[in-house]
């Protein structure tokens, strides 16, 4: 068995005072698809946002345990965010292209780095796009503004600009959230294609989604990890009380 | 009857009468004025005829002050916006509250600290330099909060997505929320040169109320709506009332033209708010 991509030991979240995780353990292997699912605020986006720290830039948060990402200890004094934030890329609920054109949305996290010559740049953005499957809808109109594009496509550029710094891990928080049926078959079908050469942990409250996309699942409850397991597993034989409850509706936080 | 017509009915009175006033006004002062206004009137150097003096004094004081506060806007409200999340922290607070304080001072006050500072302390000539001085105090809190403003518009997912990437919170700044937030902050530099070049009281007691033969930036820099000032109070020409309303209304109008490029720079780089995002 190959090492877990991301390894959680023992983590907790507080905001302020209020605890957002509390003690979750999980390991999520190289190259596969975890979904992370369970009733609004019970963690899942806070765990997401734990692993690129993110949770950096928010006040009064505190943070105990130790994240492992590719076998760095990302909390340990000395280690580098930006590294880890360019290993680990981020996929938001809401498309968040930046105002510029296509092009530079997709260079800017290249351009961060400094210099790259303008050939590269558009190889790798080409490269990134067609990752993406959005290339052939782009293709010859990379100067036009992003916020021309439908929410789909924006979305679809979001992971092309998340994928150009060449990341290990994606996490993505409800990426379909606010898109419509179609463009999210579009993402899941993505998806599927990144699944193997991408470590992807995906928040999402369409159960659906999860049985179609996701290899394994996670179930969260008030900030405690409830159980993990094959997707197919947690979705017909949970094993905890509260899983099933939610799987079918009647949970009551 | 369609519903809020009433409403909608006294609502365009007022805007109607509201511009009327406005028209009124504007129109007597061209009417007064623009008979008085020519070439020689807008370029001479002779002060009892001409405002040539005073336009540049005008255009050089404002256009300093505004190359020394809009970098020290900008610094200010980039470290209270981008730097400090938490608006609780002591030194923001402070920040906030001289910079409120300041906004609301009464610009004549201002300008006496000033020159009690530089006149007084540092002996500095009652100049265009001293009137730069005076507009950097005057403007620096407008142009803090109108930049403060303009960062605040700047939508936070912006910000997420470019810390997501590995951007430091400067390449942010930089990259992301500044080219974001451009076409808003253009705007503002506009309403700030429209209101330091109606500036008067503040710039009587700094910069005078004369200008010498020798243009200096430590000679005497009376602009544009002080000469105004001056010729109604002071002024002993038979035309004074016709120059006042001439210079009236070249100041109006430089104004609206300084006013109308702003804005459409300001459209140019992507109008005065960021684009929504608009999910289709």
């Amino acid at each position: 068995m190959m090492a877990p991509t991301v390894r959680c030991d023992q983590l907790s979240v507080w905001y302020g005072r209020h605890p957002a995780l509390k003690s979750v353990s999980l390991s999520v292997q190289a190259g596969e698809v975890l979904a992370l699912i369970g009733p609004s605020g019970c963690g899942k986006s806070t765990l997401l946002r734990a692993i690129n720290r993110l949770l950096d830039e928010v006040a009064h948060i505190r943070i105990a345990g130790n994240v492992w990402v590719d076998d760095e200890d990302i909390y340990q004094k000395g280690v580098d965010v930006t590294t880890l934030r360019r290993r680990v890329g981020m996929v938001f609920q809401t498309p968040n292209p930046f105002p510029f054109t296509i092009f530079n949305n997709v260079a800017y996290g290249l351009r961060l780095t400094g210099k790259r010559t303008q050939s590269e740049l558009r190889r790798v953005v080409e490269a990134s796009l067609t990752k993406a499957a959005l290339w052939d809808e782009v293709r010859g109109k990379l100067a036009r503004p992003a916020l021309s594009l439908s929410g789909g496509q924006q979305q679809r550029l979001c992971i092309a600009r998340a994928l150009a710094v060449e990341p290990t891990v994606l996490l993505m928080d409800e990426p379909t959230a606010s898109l419509d049926p179609l463009s999210t078959a579009r993402i899941e079908d993505l998806m599927g294609q990144l699944k193997g050469q991408y470590t992807i942990m995906m928040v999402t409250h369409n159960l659906r989604q999860a049985a179609r996309v996701a290899d394994r699942t996670a179930f969260f409850a008030k900030g405690e990890l409830v159980e993990v397991g094959l997707t197919r597993q947690i979705f017909t034989a949970p094993s905890d009380r509260r899983t099933e409850e939610y799987l079918t509706g009647r949970y009551e936080s | 009857m369609r519903r809020g017509w009433r409403a909608h009915s006294i609502a365009l009175v007022l805007a109607l009468l509201g511009m009327g006033v406005f028209l009124a006004i504007v129109a007597s002062l061209i009417q007064e004025g623009l008979p008085a206004i020519s070439w020689r009137f807008l370029t001479g150097w002779s002060t009892s005829e001409s405002i040539g003096p005073e336009l540049l004094n005008t255009l050089v004081m404002v256009g300093m002050t505004l190359i020394v506060t809009i970098p020290l806007g900008l610094m200010t409200a980039i470290y209270q916006e981008e730097y400090h999340y938490n608006p609780a922290k002591k030194r923001v607070a402070t920040l906030s509250r001289v910079r409120a304080t300041l906004l609301s001072a009464p610009t004549i006050v201002v300008a006496l600290v000033v020159y009690r500072i530089a006149v007084g302390w540092w002996h500095w000539p009652v100049s265009v330099l001293t009137g730069v001085l005076t507009l950097s105090v005057i403007n620096w809190p407008f142009l803090a909060t109108l930049s403060a403003q303009a960062l605040r518009g700047v939508p936070d997912s912006y910000r997420q997505a470019s810390l997501a990437l590995g951007a430091s919170r400067l390449q942010t700044t930089r990259g992301v929320v500044l080219p974001a937030a451009l076409g808003f902050l253009v705007e503002g530099w506009g309403l700030a040169f429209a209101r330091l070049a109606g500036e008067s009281a503040a710039l009587i007691v700094t910069a005078g109320v004369n200008v010498s033969r020798h243009w200096s930036l430590f000679g005497p820099g009376e602009t544009l709506a002080v000469h105004i000032w001056y010729i109604r109070t002071e002024g002993v020409s038979l035309n004074r009332g016709a120059e006042a309303a001439a210079t009236g209304v070249v100041l109006m109008a430089l104004i609206a033209v300084v006013v109308w490029a702003f804005g459409r720079l300001s459209r140019l780089l992507g109008g005065a708010q960021p684009p929504s995002q608009e999910v289709r």
